[in-house]
């Protein structure tokens, strides 16, 4: 019997040591998966005169922006053109080169994957405007904290032929690599479907 | 008898002598007798409903894109822009080796003639998506090709892999993972390293 609870002391000892030293590394863990993906640059929100903040409780991470505006059926650069980052509202006007400027525009991944599959890129909106042409609006652009992105907006001119006049849209797709992780964190063993990414 | 026997032997020799001598192979294409490619052509795949161009989609039409642009307007839809640059600088050579061993061996499909076309099928090609960190790695291999030691040009195959992870089952493949080169340059290996990886019995040329 003494033994025996010697055995129990040992064993409760054991454990209370292992749980001294395991859980670090699963709050370390869990800790990182809730921070999402890690960021090269830290939080700095960008200077809004506390107008248009998108979120008054947290700061967004914000990346280097510039958006290029071209003709989409001559490709040539469109001078002068105005291009409005939808989530921000910040104005911005393209040069003789068709570019905006550099800006800092926020980086936003969808809140519904965050959980689930740390997705590469966040994801910005834009609408261009010129006289003359018709409204492009541009979603989907791919956004990461320390790097810096580019988009070309194509814009079509309004003809005489033209009586319907309504914006055009592009959608900037997901990530192919983002969508093969995607899929396969839900395969079930039983139905793999196209079966998991393999060489 | 003997006369038969010279005769026979003679006929042999001729029959043998054709064979040896017939239609000469052609040359293997090595980066010494091929010039990279100026231009490539692209087939344009129909979009599927949501906007993407799809891989089982019919052909729409061919684009013929100058190879250096093909090659930055693929890099930041099969790479990731934001990862390491060494990871970008392999991933810009497997993107051109690729390219370039289709573009000696183009196809035709539907009638259309083409080298690669813009899906998965081949490599994801968007026109005018260059960013600024890839079209860097682009730039920086400009010069450079790999190769088997001997120059010919092959195909470097790639595919996605896991993320964090080494994929040694890739290299036993002989492909590419692209989260492994991300694995591999954020520990310190440089593009040339993670390629012999992934890639075994090859060489780094300079080209013109």
């Amino acid at each position: 019997m003494l033994r025996m609870s010697a055995r129990i002391i040992l064993v409760t000892t054991a454990l209370s040591c292992l749980s001294l030293v395991w859980p670090a590394p699963l709050q370390t863990v869990a800790a990182l998966a809730h921070q999402g993906p890690s960021l090269q640059t830290p939080f700095v929100a960008p200077n809004t005169n506390g107008k248009h903040t998108l979120s008054p409780y947290a700061p967004w991470p914000v990346a280097r922006f510039r958006a290029r505006v071209i003709d989409g059926r001559t490709l040539q650069p469109l001078v002068k053109a105005e291009v409005v980052i939808i989530e921000t509202e910040q104005r911005l006007s393209t040069d003789a080169d068709g570019y905006t400027p550099w800006v800092d525009a926020p980086v936003l991944r969808d809140p519904r994957y965050r959980p689930l599959v740390q997705e590469l890129h966040g994801q910005l909106g834009a609408i261009a405007y010129k006289n003359g042409y018709r409204d492009s609006i541009h979603l989907g652009i791919r956004m990461h904290e320390g790097y810096q992105t580019e988009t070309t907006i194509w814009m079509y001119r309004i003809g005489p032929g033209d009586v319907r006049i309504e914006p055009v849209l592009y959608e900037v797709p997901y990530h192919h690599l983002w969508l093969v992780e995607l899929a396969d964190r839900f395969r079930s063993k039983s139905q793999p479907g196209e079966g998991p990414e393999r060489p | 008898m003997r006369r038969y026997l010279l005769a026979l032997f003679s006929l042999f020799a001729a029959i043998a002598g054709t064979e040896l001598t017939g239609p000469p192979a052609a040359a293997a294409q090595t980066v010494f007798n091929t010039a990279p490619p100026a231009a490539i052509r692209v087939a344009i795949r129909e979009n599927n409903p949501s906007g993407e161009p799809d891989p089982r989609g019919r052909i729409v039409w061919v684009q013929t894109v100058p190879f250096e642009e093909y090659c930055k307007d693929v890099l930041p839809n099969e790479w990731m822009p934001s990862w390491s640059s060494e990871s970008l600088k392999a991933g810009a050579i497997a993107v051109k080796m690729f390219s370039w061993y289709h573009h000696l061996h183009p196809v035709t499909i539907g009638g259309f003639t083409f080298d690669v076309d813009n899906t998965t099928n081949f490599q994801v090609f968007r026109y005018l998506s260059g960013q600024v960190d890839t079209n860097q790695a682009v730039e920086a291999v400009r010069r450079l090709a790999f190769t088997l030691p001997n120059g010919d040009i092959m195909e470097l195959n790639y595919r996605a892999g896991y993320r964090n992870n080494p994929n040694w089952q890739y290299r036993n493949a002989q492909k590419m993972a692209q989260w492994g080169s991300e694995y591999w340059a954020e520990r310190g290996r440089s593009y040339l390293q993670i390629l012999q990886f992934y890639y075994m019995d090859r060489s780094l040329l300079q080209v013109p």
